[in-house]
């Protein structure tokens, strides 16, 4: 892990999540947009990048898993590459790779919200604890406002 | 990969499972252009739920 995680107090951590983007094999259509779209994201100050794996699953169901300092020609993604911790492990590797089907390759990305570093301190200072998190799928909202709506268009 | 990544503590913990694949933000319907107004009618600052 590098010394720009570790120097920093645990209570000025934002959060952290990942992704893990499934390319279905000849699917991919690289143009370097979801590059941009990262460092724009860095830039700005919205996330740290900590980590960044290329994952390839094979046939047989087997894993390979190249740093993106292995990747020739990265880029502006070098200034990133440099920054990263290296957080995850041979075994996340394995459990990461888990929901990837054969065939296919798959971007696993870890980030710190930086944006959302400040009220969680400010959270922490005034004695609260965070008890649960967790995202809203789209399809989610989709159903509760048709939902709503057909029960609206009942009463009528 | 590197070396360094074998052998230490994992921070995933479990096999994680696929989630449900999102390819467009709203997924094709009957009427996605409505579902589109639909979702952005629920995100706008102001909406309040009818309890």
């Amino acid at each position: 892990m590098t010394d720009t995680m570790a120097d920093r107090s645990l209570d000025e951590l934002g959060p952290v999540d990942y992704v893990v983007v499934e390319f279905p094999a000849g699917a991919t259509r690289f143009t370097g947009e979801m590059a941009d779209e990262l460092l724009a994201l860095v830039d700005s100050g919205t996330v740290r990048v900590i980590d960044v794996l290329i994952l390839r699953k094979n046939a047989d169901g087997s894993v390979e898993a190249t740093e993106l300092a292995d990747i020739d020609e990265l880029g502006p993604l070098q200034a990133v590459e440099a920054q990263l911790a290296e957080l995850l492990a041979a075994d996340d590797v394995e459990h990461l790779a888990a929901a990837m089907d054969p065939g296919s390759t798959a971007g696993v990305l870890i980030w710190e919200n930086l944006w959302a570093a400040p009220f969680a301190s400010a959270a922490r200072r005034s004695g609260g604890q965070l008890i649960a998190d967790g995202r809203i799928p789209i399809q989610a909202i989709i159903a509760s406002i048709e939902a709503d709506e057909a029960s609206t268009t009942e009463g009528d | 990969m590197r070396p360094a990544r074998v052998g230490r503590v994992g921070v995933i913990g479990h096999p994680v499972a696929k989630t449900a694949v999102v390819a467009k933000a709203v997924t094709p319907g009957p009427a996605p252009v409505a579902k589109t107004a639909v979702v952005a009618a629920a995100v706008t600052p102001g909406r309040r739920r009818r309890i």
